[in-house]
């Protein structure tokens, strides 16, 4: 192992809402430089993990290291801060805000000043080929755009990690493969690493060489693509839950 | 030792108006998220409903002149007829917006009716003559008891009594605390939006009539003013108690009255001027220590 | 060059040269009767321009602005009013205001910053709650003001009025503050704060998940439009002359808000819009409860109309136009070419 414990490390997570268990012991390591796929059938706590790694939801035991430092205790601002940033499933834009500013306000958020925050804005608006639509209101945006400027905006923080929760849901083929070849660009172009929160299997795998399969608020297996769709733990949990099991495998 | 049990008895009584406001505001915040300022205009001009609009100091009864039972249904029936006109003409297209724009349409509405209630009657303070009877005092073991004061408390006890058999009886009472749980929820399993609002809106207006009567019965005058410091009082015993949960809203009541007749008895002399603003601050306290208020309903925090 | 920074400050500079041609009008050709009700609507632009600052930006409704009015009101009244009965009538006033008098641009100066600091001092607690239960706590705070200043009776003379401050309002100094008043709103606007807060406005949890403090940026609008409202309450208190403590209350609250309300709660154009379309409708109204004679005969509608109808069109704008006249737009720079969605989009009021 290089450093001691660099990357994104949660262990032994656990959260309870009342008598409720969404997450029942889950470990998980994002290494920097990687896309790490979080795939599982709905209700296997994935959004609850990603809100327990970016300080939305405190674990009620277990607990999350940034690069051997604990985020305990922290809340979503400080974590974000530290260098975790997220998108939502809902992209939760700044509606009545330009998609520029959309962009601005995260990079102001991470301590840049304002003409360094434009100039990061523009690059990534650049990136993901909205620049012509810079001026618009967030709120007026077509789905797709709205999805990849929800993922800019993350980045605009300059995280060492970005947790994407669901980005490819309601795309066509299309612009999936599109946001695909984004998505695997990341760690090489912003030094970052990436946890893909995705049910669509043909974007994770192409973006993605690890996956790790959590079901039922537990981590099941964790390996390649190829190793997962071999894996019959991983076939049984999918199967079993009727609402993706035909689509993923 | 009297005189601390007559302090009791005054704090009881101001509680339980209180809380029978409070419940109105907290029945309408349950199923709509209105905080509901006209609550305090519609005992206005319940009360006002008494008098024959005149420019006089001591108008002539209208509704007064009558036979106590019908005088009742009358304030009562007024107070019902215009909360439920605010809400089919004001509320309900406002149904979808968000709480802050439903507090200042509250705020619109409760100007308007204080506004057009002064139109017809103006705006001088006016004396009426009623219930003298129950202002006498009654002896019991030799502390004196305004009669108002015993009606108002066994009225309170009453209507909270009735209310609790409506709510957990009645079909109407359990769409109401479906609805107050989680409207979205209570609408797809096949409640009526508009009967359950409408019908909580007809309880609040019924409550205001009989505020307005206790209120009269106890004071004697007119003002158009005189709904504002109740439903203020009451509002913030709402979220005292914690919004949207009815047992919260009478809890709170009962606390805010008590709290401020406590204070008013027991503050050195030089403070009790300062007395409501003691209870004011109380509401910024319970809100920083307890957002929810004292018995929260559901919990409705936003999923991410 | 000059084009651009024209360009730039044009959403204030906009608003402004229409308004100099109105006090110009007020100044040259009307009647005394007009010219104070041009000042009247003047300082409440100051003071809507105030609640906008922090109502707008953060998209938090305040019902205790006009406490912080009140707050600078009575602190200028301290330092300028009737020296000789001060020590009678306010014996509880510390000994330099009560026994000295000062000019009146410090005494408005400090009067703002006082009012400022105050607005701090209520927002550290005020700003820890959202959403509805931090507009129901500045509801709490106008409240616990008016009871404390309507029963300081030996330093604020209780609910009696303070009369006698020097009246040196004129139209062309409201005019002046007012734009001052709008150029600071505009400024923390564009500013990187108050991007940051009007992020928090659109989302909440999306702007934290950015790293932006929502209680810091809130805290910071409610300081400045502490501060604003302060000037405006400086010039209220030294146009008319005279203060009590029930002027700043409810009344005063609901027809400010109904002005940013119509005019749109989420723009500066909106804030100044509301208040000039609102002063003109109260203005006629109040003409007409006096009385007007229309061909020879006097006629008045009944007092309290004026309320009446401010209410009801505060209802229909809620209803029917929910983001106000403006939409929650700046007016754009006439000279572009037309941009199809942009953020200069045009208020099509």
């Amino acid at each position: 192992m290089l450093a001691q414990d660099g990357g994104l490390h949660a262990r032994d997570v656990h959260v309870a809402f009342g008598g409720l268990k969404a997450l029942k012991g889950v470990d998980l390591k994002l290494r920097q430089g990687e896309v790490l796929g979080l795939i599982g059938p709905n209700g296997a706590g994935k959004t609850t993990m990603v809100n327990v790694l970016t300080g939305f939801q405190a674990a009620t035991t277990g607990d999350v290291t940034l690069d051997g430092r604990s985020l305990k205790g922290l809340g979503p601002r400080n974590v974000a801060r530290a260098g975790v940033a997220r998108s939502f499933q809902a992209a939760r834009l700044f509606r009545d805000l330009t998609v520029r500013q959309n962009l601005e306000v995260a990079a102001i958020g991470s301590g840049k000043k304002r003409k360094e925050a434009r100039a990061k804005a523009d690059a990534l608006l650049d990136w993901i080929g909205c620049a012509d639509k810079a001026a618009m209101l967030a709120g007026s945006l077509p789905y797709g755009d709205e999805r990849r400027v929800g993922i800019a905006r993350a980045l605009a923080l300059s995280p060492k990690f970005v947790l994407l929760d669901e980005p490819a849901s309601g795309m066509n083929d299309q612009e999936c493969d599109e946001l695909m070849l984004l998505i695997a660009g990341i760690p090489d172009k912003f030094a970052c690493g990436v946890l893909l929160i995705e049910h669509n299997m043909q974007v994770v795998m192409g973006a993605c060489r690890r996956v790790h399969v959590l079901d039922n608020g537990k981590s099941l297996a964790e390996g390649t693509p190829a190793e997962m769709r071999a894996n019959d733990e991983v076939r049984r949990a999918y199967l079993g839950s009727k609402n993706t099991g035909s689509q993923v495998i | 030792m009297l005189n601390f049990i007559q302090v009791l008895f005054d704090a009881a009584a101001l509680g339980s108006l209180y809380a029978l406001v409070a419940l109105a505001i907290g029945l309408v915040f349950g199923i709509m998220r209105l905080i509901n300022f006209a609550q305090g205009d519609y005992l206005t001009i319940g009360a006002y409903a008494l008098v024959v609009p005149t420019a006089s100091v001591t108008p002539p009864l209208l509704f007064g002149a009558l036979p106590w039972p019908l005088m009742v249904a009358g304030v009562l029936a007024t107070c019902i007829i215009v909360a439920l006109l605010t809400e089919r003409i004001a509320f309900r297209p406002l149904r979808n917006a968000n709480p802050a724009t439903l507090l200042i349409s509250s705020f619109a509405v409760s100007y308007f009716l204080q506004h057009a209630l002064m139109l017809v009657h103006t705006g001088r303070p006016k004396s009426i003559a009623m219930g003298s009877s129950l202002a006498q005092a009654i002896d019991i073991f030799g502390v004196r008891i305004p009669g108002v004061q015993l009606v108002t408390m066994t009225v309170t006890v009453s209507l909270l009594i009735g209310f609790v058999i409506l709510l957990k009886k009645t079909a109407i009472g359990i769409q109401m605390r479906a609805a107050a749980e989680n409207f979205q929820m209570a609408r797809l399993l096949g409640v009526r939006a508009n009967k359950v609002i409408a019908f909580g809106f007809a309880l609040s207006g019924f409550l205001a009539g009989i505020v307005s009567l206790l209120l009269v019965a106890q004071t004697g005058t007119l003002d158009i003013k005189m709904g504002i410091m109740p439903v203020i009082f009451a509002f913030f015993a709402t979220v005292i108690g914690g919004m949207g949960s009815l047992a919260g809203a009478a809890l709170g009541g009962f606390l805010v009255g008590v709290t401020s007749v406590l204070l008013q008895a027991y503050l050195p002399p030089d403070l009790r001027a300062f007395r409501d603003a003691g209870v004011f601050a109380l509401v910024i306290l319970v809100l920083l220590v307890r957002p929810k208020g004292l018995i929260p309903s559901s919990a409705s925090r936003e999923r991410v | 060059m000059v084009l651009r920074l024209l360009k730039q400050a044009w959403p204030v500079l906009g608003l402004l040269l229409p308004l100099a041609v109105i006090v110009l009008l007020a100044d040259q050709f009307g009647s005394i009767s007009v010219e104070r009700s041009v000042t009247e609507a003047l300082i409440k632009i100051v003071t809507v321009v105030g609640l906008y600052i922090f109502i707008g930006n953060s998209g938090v409704v305040s019902f205790g602005h006009v406490s912080f009015m009140a707050i600078a009101a009575y602190a200028t009244a301290w330092q300028t009013c009737c020296s000789a009965l001060k020590p009678i009538t306010m014996s509880g006033l510390p000994d330099f205001l009560r026994s000295h008098t000062y000019p009146v641009l410090p005494a408005g100066i400090s009067a703002a910053i006082l009012a400022s600091i105050a607005a701090f001092v209520f927002g550290l607690i005020l700003m820890r709650l959202s959403g509805i239960a931090a507009s129901i706590s500045t509801l709490a705070a106008l409240f616990i003001l008016n009871v404390v200043y309507s029963n300081w009776d030996k330093v604020t003379m209780g609910t009696a009025s303070i009369v006698g401050l020097p009246t040196y309002v004129t139209p062309w100094l409201a005019f002046a503050v007012a734009g001052l008043a709008m150029v600071i709103a505009y400024l923390f606007q564009i500013s990187s704060w108050g991007l940051a807060l009007r992020a928090t406005r659109e989302d909440e949890v999306a702007a934290r998940a950015s790293g932006i403090s929502v209680y810091w940026m809130r805290l910071a609008a409610f300081t400045l439009s502490g501060l604003v409202m302060g000037m405006a309450g400086v010039l209220h208190a030294h146009f008319l002359g005279t203060i009590s403590v029930d002027t700043f209350f409810l009344s005063l609250t609901f027809i400010t808000l109904t002005m940013l309300v119509v005019g749109g709660m989420r723009s500066l154009s909106g804030a100044v819009l509301g208040v000039v379309v609102i002063s003109f409708v109260t203005d006629i109204l109040r003409r007409m409860e006096s009385g007007v004679s229309v061909s020879g005969q006097e006629i008045a509608i009944p007092a309290g109309s004026q309320e009446v109808v401010l209410a009801v069109v505060m209802l229909l704008v809620l209803i029917f136009r929910r983001d106000g006249l403006t939409k929650g737009r700046e007016f754009a720079w006439p000279f572009a070419r037309r941009q199809s969605i942009s953020e200069t989009k045009h208020g099509d009021a």
